[in-house]
């Protein structure tokens, strides 16, 4: 029997995509998280080349893997007392959230199998001048929607985190 | 009506002018935040904000006064149509409206937490043009760049009060649950593209059309991405069970904020909702093509009846307002159930009349509480008949005109929202109707409590009279006398909307 190679790839990435994804939600250590990003990450990018999206796959390494994450490792390390965080609600509610899941889960696995997917022949790699063109020309105004909502973002960031006053209920 | 009309990249330039002017604004802010000082900066931010709010609204308000025809922009990203220049112009307005509030009295005058107005005025504006982009969107992608950039911006604006912790309290809550319905939302739209294996609204309609003729139904992977972007739409509008965010921001933000909150977002996000049911799913008002008019019915039944509850036990007037914009949305639902031409009509009328009266009551509110040191709270309502009779008469036509009593604004556009869904028929309609206006009911006992603390409850020893500042009595007053002649001549204004709200086919 001949094993298909892209099929066991895919269930290898989707294996690591998904329990590193556990860990990040369930670790209770949030260093431990943080790293279990990582794999969250990189199988995903995995599914990218997979998909044939090579492109999305490369800035989705560099991106994330090389920025956002090293981001969040900053923020947590930076952070003082992270690790004894006092949780003022304790009433998790466990039951019926494991019941909603798994109907939820029930109800799109069954959705997802039994819909008729359209399906198209994918080009080859590389994307990235489709890509180019696509950014430049049909979408141009996402484009540069983006960037406003970029600088907007920023000036955002910067007017709450510029501590021109010292908070003062944080005085007590 | 032939094929419309797609212009290209080039060619959609000079329809998007009101965004344009926007942009120039948001950049000419932050150029003149940076160079300018002193009392010549404060008299730069306001005329940069008026001009550049007076410029996009007139431009839109061109487009609409002269029918300009319906086109579809940036190979079929935006819609330029009656639909979207109605909203672009309320945003325009209502953006104003808060940049008043907010405005900078004296040179060293900054917002709560010594903000500078200048830093509030970029945002209001950014924010501002994210929502003339949610009402233009007619494809999924444009529709959740311009959501994330209201809601992106908006968390920011919550958290303005840096020195209180309500507005951090409530702001961190708000970027919470706006990323998780963002994050559903999205989900919803990948299974959309994945069953349509397109972006594009009217695409996406004839796919669906199509798919719904071959399995005689709407299918179950529409149904389901539908009920995930719900979460997105109806989180922007605080629609029940979405609505969890709203009494913390809307009690925690400084009031302007609020008062754009309460508004701005509601009326875009039902931009949205009635485009992309219009144009993706072709939903129409028969229980028996599809389960749309039943799902609409559903959350207007629950919006309003969770808006209206919860809204009884409250003491702070604020929050108090925040549940009432909750079941406004609930009315606002009504007559998007029916999917028809009257109730899109109807609901951007009831927007219109909603946004005078919403933004009048917050402006009172204000008014009052920095004369007094920031209290919210009912009690603080004692005596204002006698002790600011102006003001107390303008909140008594706002809340007359929330609760819709005749002859005010509220009832007019309440009248049309019930008689859009009544024309529905079927007993489904009568019965959602029926909640409708017993919610109506419910709603006159928490309104009235602050009427009977206005006029009834005589002022304590030590309240002196209330002098408020003289824009804000102005201000409340421009609002307050369209909420009563729209009440009595309405015409006018809703003929036009009824003439205009047509989209792009």
């Amino acid at each position: 029997m001949a094993v298909d190679l892209t099929l066991v790839s895919f269930f290898a990435l989707a294996a690591l995509t998904l329990v590193s994804g556990a860990v990040v939600a369930f670790s209770r250590n949030i260093i431990h998280a943080t790293v279990a990003l990582l794999g969250c990450f990189l199988g995903i990018a995995g599914l990218y080349v997979q998909l044939s999206a090579d492109f999305l796959a490369a800035v989705q390494v560099l991106v994330y893997v090389g920025g956002t994450l090293t981001l969040i490792l900053f923020a947590v390390m930076l952070t003082a007392r992270i690790e004894d965080v006092r949780t003022s609600n304790t009433s998790t509610g466990l039951p019926v959230g494991v019941a909603l899941v798994a109907a939820l889960l029930l109800v799109l696995g069954k959705v997802a199998t039994t819909t008729a997917w359209p399906e198209t022949p994918r080009a080859p790699m590389p994307s990235t001048a489709k890509l180019g063109h696509a950014l430049l020309g049909d979408y141009l105004l996402p484009f540069e929607l983006g960037s406003i909502l970029l600088l907007a973002a920023m000036i955002g960031a910067v007017v709450l985190a510029r501590r021109a006053v010292k908070r003062n209920w944080e005085k007590a | 009506m032939g094929a419309p009309l797609v212009l290209d990249n080039v060619q959609s330039l000079p329809f998007i002018g009101p965004e344009l002017t926007l942009g120039a604004g948001i950049l000419l802010l932050l150029v003149w935040e940076l160079v300018a000082h002193g009392a010549r900066k404060r008299v730069g931010l306001l005329a940069i904000m008026f001009a550049t709010l007076g410029a996009a609204g007139a431009q839109a308000a061109f487009a609409l006064a002269h029918d300009a025809p319906a086109v579809s922009l940036f190979g079929g990203l935006l819609a330029s149509d009656g639909f979207a220049h109605v909203f672009r112009v309320l945003f325009a307005f209502v953006t104003a409206v808060v940049a008043l509030y907010a405005a900078p009295v004296r040179a060293d005058d900054a917002l709560p937490g010594k903000r500078s107005t200048g830093e509030m005025y970029l945002l209001l504006l950014t924010v501002a043009l994210g929502l003339s982009f949610m009402a233009m969107s007619r494809h999924l992608l444009m529709i959740y760049l311009s959501i994330e950039i209201v809601s992106v911006i908006s968390f920011v604006l919550a958290a303005f009060s840096i020195d209180d912790k309500k507005s951090s309290e409530g702001a961190l809550k708000y970027v919470i649950y706006g990323g998780v319905a963002s994050g559903i939302m999205l989900y919803g739209m990948s299974w959309l593209y994945g069953a349509t294996q397109s972006l594009a609204l009217p695409e996406i309609g004839a796919r669906v059309a199509a798919m719904s003729a071959a399995q005689h139904g709407v299918p179950p992977v529409v149904f389901l991405a539908t009920v995930c972007m719900l979460a997105g739409f109806g989180y922007k509008i605080s629609a029940a069970p979405f609505h969890m965010w709203t009494p913390d921001v809307y009690e925690g933000a400084p009031t302007p904020v609020t008062a754009f909150l309460s508004v701005g977002p509601k009326a875009a996000g039902f931009a949205v909702l009635v485009r992309f049911f219009a144009e993706a799913l072709r939903a129409t008002g028969s229980l028996h093509a599809s389960p749309w008019p039943l799902v609409a019915g559903v959350l207007a039944m629950l919006t309003m009846t969770v808006g209206n509850l919860s809204a009884i036990g409250q003491d702070n007037v604020k929050r108090m307002l925040a549940y009432s914009s909750i079941a406004h949305a609930g009315y606002m639902l009504l007559g998007f159930a029916v999917f028809s031409t009257t109730g899109t009509a109807a609901i951007v009328f009831y927007a219109l009349t909603y946004c005078l009266m919403n933004l009048g009551a917050f402006l009172v509110v204000l008014a009052l509480a920095e004369q007094n040191g920031g209290d919210e709270s009912v009690g603080a309502f004692r005596g204002l008949g006698t002790r600011a009779p102006v003001l107390a008469a303008c909140m008594a036509v706002f809340l007359f005109s929330l609760t819709g009593l005749p002859p005010f604004a509220g009832f007019v556009g309440k009248f049309y929202l019930f008689a859009a869904l009544v024309r529905g028929g079927g007993n489904f309609t009568w019965l959602v109707a029926t909640v409708g206006v017993l919610n109506s009911v419910v709603s006159l006992f928490y309104y009235a409590r602050v009427l009977r603390s206005m006029y009834l409850t005589p002022a304590g020893a030590s309240d002196a009279p209330v002098v408020v500042a003289r824009r804000h009595t102005a201000t409340a007053i421009a609002l307050a006398v369209p909420t009563v002649a729209l009440g009595v001549y309405w015409a006018p204004l809703y003929d036009l909307v009824a003439r205009t709200v047509g989209m792009v086919p």
